[in-house]
């Protein structure tokens, strides 16, 4: 009678651990004591021991799983044996979905169950391996193809596959999982959606609001002995998806940062004259962000190198600009999109900035305000940043941070010095994808473009 | 089964005794004055001119062989030489009352026949002709060679320099012999002197020269043809068969008397006593005379006789009266011709089969040594003359031995050249000019009247299937491609079992019996073998031919025609021969494990061999319409499952007028996005049916192609298919070791590599017999299989419950088992 092997509690606080390696192989004897398999928590390395001697029927996990604890790990029992009666489910807290229903490849005639006798049948369900795992973190090439040109690593992926083999349809959903993320990020935490492809839609943002925030799980566990720590804060939802972001992309591209200053009287007089302009030219509320913004509109469509997609194996280029800008939100971090930015004035393109940062800010942006942009800009002036780094939103290949005004010295034409008002301009490129020059062309473009912006608005 | 001739119970039981008529034994008496009468003085002495060179030729190799030299010239021959040094006059007199029209088929031992019967040639043709020929053959490749060096002192003379040549440098492989060097010692051949394929299977010529008499009785055309095959092809199946298709009583009882009769065709058997090393009379066979055989075939005992084959002018003799029967549709003949092997089987043969008292008699009596002496004692030569023969034919054989082993002068073929012969890929509307013989109208035909009511598109208005018995079956798109090119190519001919009257065992000949002649479309012997070979002969010989398999299974019957006649003989020709055979191959099921067989794959494996299996009325008319205009032998597959389903996925149905399929163009039956099921043969209808159930329960869409050929195929669109869904799965009835869907699989992952989601996947029947028909859904795949293979291999489908094991434990534990 073939028994099961539960993961084991591993101290106070852990719910999960991930499977490190497997010290036993599916067909190979074990003794009750012997160690099966290495799981690692937050804290430290441990080892799981059997708690049956037999023959590994079969492993409920792979290596880079994170298993919850008190669930079904292992079965042991004869060789041969049928497994497929087992209820794996029965353990604490209900069995990882998936490979629970595994049987032993020699299995012989139609006794494979399906995927609804199995004790889950989340879809997709990773479920029904009555083929053995194709090894650690199969990827299909047709995945690798499509995780390539996502900038998505397949290994991260879970795989719902035979043998839990990354197949196609997983990259596309991690893709459209992450990009809706990041969209929504701080939008509730909503990181599937129910739109095309699992787009996050206004309706799912909707659905989410008063969600619950995650919390540390059933069973509420003692806190930690240790005084010193305050509080723990799992990292999930939200904050899952911008620390998957943004370490992805700085892990998955070359990011290189240049930083110039722009000359800000021109935009500082305008803005003045906008202010003073009254309603009825309906340019007050162009600020000095719209204006660089325009500038960078303008400043693209002479690189079209600064305007491009990174997809590993080709650079895609665009025609028009669909122009990003960070809007710092109560529910976090969002990015409305202008689309088609390169065909509004600049009036036009700073109503179109309102609208979008009030609806993001109200909590009302929508899939289309939302949309992948070619270029993004983020602007940190109001805090008195001066410089900073920003991250790429891949594939984008160039990202502008702009930083407050400050005086800066300049050498006039007779020798003397003058401190003249200089905007703080930082633009973090993918040198992957653009070279330093293009990117201080830019740069030195951009920066000269703001400089006489009065010159550029009669372009 | 005709009709009209009744099989009586009380004559066929009448006592009685079969009388055996006297089978003449070298019966030849040499009369001088009647031979230089018949023959004069020159021929005579040019039989002993021909023996001699033919004997200088084979010791010329003997010496290149053995020693690595001869007359000075080093050469190394790596390939075969199986020489006739003693059978000399054999060949000679064989050839010498034969003229250009009368074919020679020969064996692997066909030197000296070639030779024989291209000199014979020379010496009957003009010389305008026969500059005509030299000059058009291989574009004078071969003639450049040897002329306008000054040595030959006419346009015959250049000719023996031609042949000579042409058969050495062939020998030795160079792409100026008379095919190309594809061909070689044991294939060589020169058609336009009559000298036909020489074939390196032991009897292989028996059943392709009688296709090549069937050929030359049916469409009217002169001349006799022999099939010169050794005297231990006796023992071989095909030789038989061959020789009870050319005894068949119907071309006298059945055939009008006004095609002449039986196809005139000679089985002389070159009688050297030896198959390689075991002796035909008293070891290996129990005829003890060879021309006895002939009293088992027919009640004129194939009119056969032993002739002295070491007297060239008895072999002479006997083949003039012969070939009279043969003119006058008596046939066939057997003649045992003896004759005997002084050279060993080959160079490595050490003739440890017979005595050294054996050769030594044979060698006193040398046919050659013997003649010369003939001709001198009869003073119909001098010595001098025959002297400055012996010289003359020296000089030759040096010259063509300087010329064919050097490489500047006689270079070989590169070998990727030879792709460009393996199909000669023609298109012809007729093979001949005439009109062809057919019984009516076609209007009037039975079938074609009863077709015309038939609902050509399976699917009614309303989207239902129309009735078996209203709709325009796969059977009916097959008659309609038979019945049209019948009635365009009059030397297009149909037989097999039972094609006649019952109308093909499958009714795909129903209406055909009305229409055609008996001599366009017969029953034969139940002989696979040399039904197939007699194609092959049929067809080689200018001639299209269509020959049926009742059954796959019987393909193992004729297994050497289809593997290495009809599929050989284009490209070891270079092209001089073209192959216009379609072999019709029905695979069955219900009848089990040797009636129930898919065996498209080992034609597959098979090169030379186009390879087409359609699953629907529409491609069924259309890919036979395909195979019958074009040039190359076609194994057509067929399956029983399906003859009787209607057209369900071309749009309009089947057309009424003439249509070609694209050759090798698979076909996507169901378009799709998440799946490819790739299906050969009648699979098709199962991934159909598993693609309906992909659909409606699983939301997944299945892309199905029939593949429709399997050679050639165009496996882009399956590859630009997999490119779009990821995944594939092949299915098709033949067993799943070494199905041609690995071919498919083996390609697509290598050229999709990247594209793929998933291995693909082939699912075939089970690697077992086919069980009784109550259990073939367990051996042959079924839609549950193919759901099962995505579930397992591919893509898991929610909720699915497999009924099969799929898993690649399994797989390979099949593999372990052989099973």
């Amino acid at each position: 009678m073939a028994e099961i092997v539960v993961l084991p509690q591993q101290g106070n606080s852990v719910e999960e651990v991930v499977l490190l390696d497997w010290k036993v192989a599916v067909g190979d004897s074990i003794a009750e004591g012997d160690v099966l398999c290495e799981v690692e928590t937050d804290k430290a390395t441990m080892e799981v021991e059997s708690t049956a001697s037999g023959t590994l029927l079969a492993q409920l996990a792979d290596a880079g799983d994170e298993v919850p604890v008190k669930t079904a790990i292992a079965v042991v029992g004869e060789a041969g044996e049928d497994i497929s009666g087992l209820d794996l489910g029965g353990a604490d807290g209900g069995a990882r979905t998936g490979s629970a229903a595994a049987t032993s490849d020699a299995t012989a005639g139609p006794a494979a169950p399906s995927p609804a006798e199995a004790p889950s049948t989340a879809a997709p369900a990773q479920a029904v391996g009555t083929t053995g795992p194709t090894g650690d973190h199969a990827v299909s090439p047709r995945a690798r193809l499509r995780a390539a040109e996502r900038g998505i690593d397949p290994t991260a992926v879970t795989g719902t596959g035979p043998g839990g083999r990354v197949i196609e349809r997983d990259v596309l959903a991690a893709a459209a999982n992450t990009t809706a993320s990041a969209r929504t990020a701080a939008a509730g935490g909503v990181d599937t959606g129910t739109g095309v492809g699992g787009r996050v839609t206004s309706a799912d943002l909707a659905a989410s609001t008063g969600r619950p925030a995650p919390t540390s799980g059933p069973g509420d566990v003692a806190p930690a002995a240790a005084t010193e720590v305050r509080e723990e804060i799992p990292v999930s939802g939200v904050r899952r998806v911008i620390a998957d972001r943004m370490a992805a992309s700085l892990r998955e591209t070359a990011q290189l940062t240049l930083h110039a200053s722009a000359d800000a009287r021109a935009v500082r007089g305008l803005r003045a004259r906008f202010k003073a302009s009254g309603e009825g030219f309906g340019l007050a509320g162009v600020n000095l962000n719209d204006m660089v913004m325009y500038a960078v509109v303008k400043t693209l469509a002479d690189f079209p190198e600064l305007n491009a997609h990174f997809l590993g194996d080709t650079i895609r280029r665009f025609r028009g600009v669909d122009i990003g800008f960070a809007v710092d939100t109560p529910r976090g971090l969002l990015v409305p999109t202008v689309r088609a930015a390169h065909g509004l004035s600049l009036a036009a393109l700073s109503g179109r900035i309102k609208e979008l940062a009030g609806r993001a800010v109200d909590g009302k942006a929508g899939q289309e305000d939302l949309a992948p942009a070619t270029f993004t800009v983020t602007n940190l002036g109001a805090f008195g940043i001066e410089r900073f780094t920003p991250v790429l939103n891949p594939p984008q290949v160039a990202i502008l941070g702009v930083g407050g005004i400050e005086l800066k010295a300049v050498e006039t034409a007779d020798g003397g010095v003058e401190h003249v008002p200089h905007m703080g301009l930082s633009l973090t490129i993918d040198h992957q994808a653009v070279d330093g020059a293009p990117g201080a062309r830019f740069l030195q473009a951009l920066s000269a473009n703001i400089a006489s912006f009065d010159l550029l608005l009669a372009r | 089964m005709p009709k009209s001739q009744i099989v009586d119970p009380k004559a066929v039981r009448t006592a009685q005794q079969l009388e055996i008529a006297p089978i003449p034994v070298n019966q030849y008496t040499p009369d001088i004055k009647a031979e230089k009468k018949t023959y004069g003085a020159d021929t005579l002495t040019r039989v002993y001119y021909d023996m001699a060179t033919i004997r200088e030729f084979e010791n010329m190799l003997n010496s290149i062989k053995m020693t690595g030299e001869w007359e000075g010239m080093e050469y190394t021959h790596g390939g075969p030489a199986h020489l006739s040094i003693g059978q000399e006059s054999a060949a000679v007199g064989l050839a010498l009352n034969l003229s250009i029209e009368d074919f020679f088929f020969g064996s692997h031992r066909s030197h000296g026949e070639i030779l024989a019967k291209c000199y014979s040639a020379i010496a009957k043709l003009d010389e305008s002709a026969l500059q005509q020929t030299m000059e058009q053959y291989l574009g004078g490749d071969t003639l450049r060679v040897v002329e306008g060096d000054g040595t030959p002192k006419s346009v015959r003379d250049l000719a023996e320099d031609f042949v000579l040549y042409g058969t050495l440098a062939e020998i030795f492989a160079r792409k100026s012999g008379f095919n190309r060097g594809l061909g070689g010692s044991m294939h060589a051949f020169f058609a336009p002197f009559g000298s036909m394929p020489n074939n390196a299977i032991v009897g292989g010529s028996a059943d392709i020269a009688t296709g090549s008499a069937l050929f030359k009785r049916i469409n009217r055309k002169p001349g006799i043809v022999v099939a010169n095959i050794g005297d231990a092809s006796s023992g071989c199946g095909p030789v038989w068969e061959a020789m009870m298709v050319a005894a068949m009583e119907q071309y006298q009882t059945l055939w009008d008397a006004s095609v002449g009769g039986a196809p005139p065709i000679m089985f002389n058997f070159f009688n050297n006593f030896y198959g390689m090393g075991g002796q035909t009379a008293g070891e290996t066979m129990g005829f003890r005379v060879l021309a006895r055989m002939g009293a088992g075939v027919n009640p004129e005992n194939m009119h056969a006789e032993r002739v002295d084959g070491y007297n060239p002018l008895a072999v002479a003799e006997a083949v003039a009266r012969k070939k009279q029967l043969l003119e006058e549709g008596r046939g066939p003949v057997l003649m045992d011709t003896i004759t005997y092997r002084v050279s060993g089987h080959s160079p490595s043969d050490a003739s440890s089969y017979r005595s050294k008292e054996e050769i030594e008699m044979w060698k006193d009596a040398d046919a050659i040594a013997s003649y010369r002496a003939y001709l001198l004692e009869n003073k119909v030569t001098t010595k001098g003359d025959l002297e400055a023969m012996d010289e003359r034919i020296r000089e030759k054989l040096k010259k063509a031995m300087r010329l064919a082993t050097d490489l500047s002068i006689s270079p070989r073929m590169d070998g990727e050249e030879i792709a460009g012969y393996m199909f000669s890929g023609e298109k012809v509307e007729a093979f001949d000019d005439r009109e062809p013989e057919v019984l009516m109208p076609l209007e009037d035909n039975p079938r074609v009247q009863q077709l015309a009511k038939k609902e050509r598109f399976g699917i009614d208005a309303s989207g239902k299937k129309v009735s078996k018995v209203k709709a325009f079956a796969l059977r009916d798109g097959l008659f309609e491609a038979m019945i049209h090119r019948f009635y365009k190519d009059p030397t297009m001919v149909a037989y097999g079992e039972e094609n006649r009257d019952w109308g093909g065992a499958f009714a795909v000949y129903r209406g055909l019996t009305e229409a055609l002649p008996y001599h366009r479309l017969f029953n034969s012997s139940i002989s696979e073998g040399a039904i197939v070979g007699s194609g092959v002969g049929y067809a080689l010989s200018g001639g299209r031919a269509v020959v049926e398999l009742m059954y796959n299974d019987f393909m193992g019957r004729a297994g050497d025609e289809i593997f290495n006649q009809m599929a050989k003989w284009q490209s070891m020709s270079a092209g001089v021969l073209k192959m216009p055979l379609v072999v019709r191959v029905s695979v069955g099921s219900k009848y089990g494990a040797q009636h129930s067989q898919d065996w498209s794959s080992i034609t597959a494996h098979i090169p030379g061999l186009k390879v087409y299996f359609p699953s629907t009325p529409y491609d069924a008319k259309g890919m036979l319409n395909l195979a019958l205009a074009g040039t190359d032998p076609v194994v057509f597959f067929e399956s029983q499952r399906i003859y009787d389903i209607g057209e369900y996925f071309h749009e309009g149905g089947v057309p009424e007028g003439y249509y070609e399929i694209p050759e090798g163009q698979p076909d996507v039956k169901r378009a799709g996005s998440d799946v490819t099921i790739v299906t050969i043969g009648a699979t098709l209808y199962r991934a159909i049916d598993a693609a309906d159930t992909l659909q409606e329960t699983y939301g997944m869409s299945a892309e199905v192609i029939d593949a429709r050929f399997i050679n050639p195929l165009d496996i882009e669109p399956i590859v630009e298919s997999v490119k779009k869904t990821g995944r594939l799965v092949l299915a098709s009835d033949a067993v799943e070791r070494s199905s041609f869907l690995y071919s498919i699989a083996g390609t697509v992952g290598r050229v999709a590599f990247d594209y793929l989601d998933a291995p693909p996947v082939v699912v075939g029947s089970r690697n077992w017999i086919t069980p009784a028909v109550e259990l073939e859904d367990a051996f042959f795949p079924q839609a549950e299989w193919i759901l099962d293979a995505i579930h397992e291999q591919i893509v898991p489908l929610p909720g699915h419950t497999v009924t099969t094991v799929q898993t690649n434990g399994e797989l390979l534990k099949r593999y372990r088992g052989g099973v």
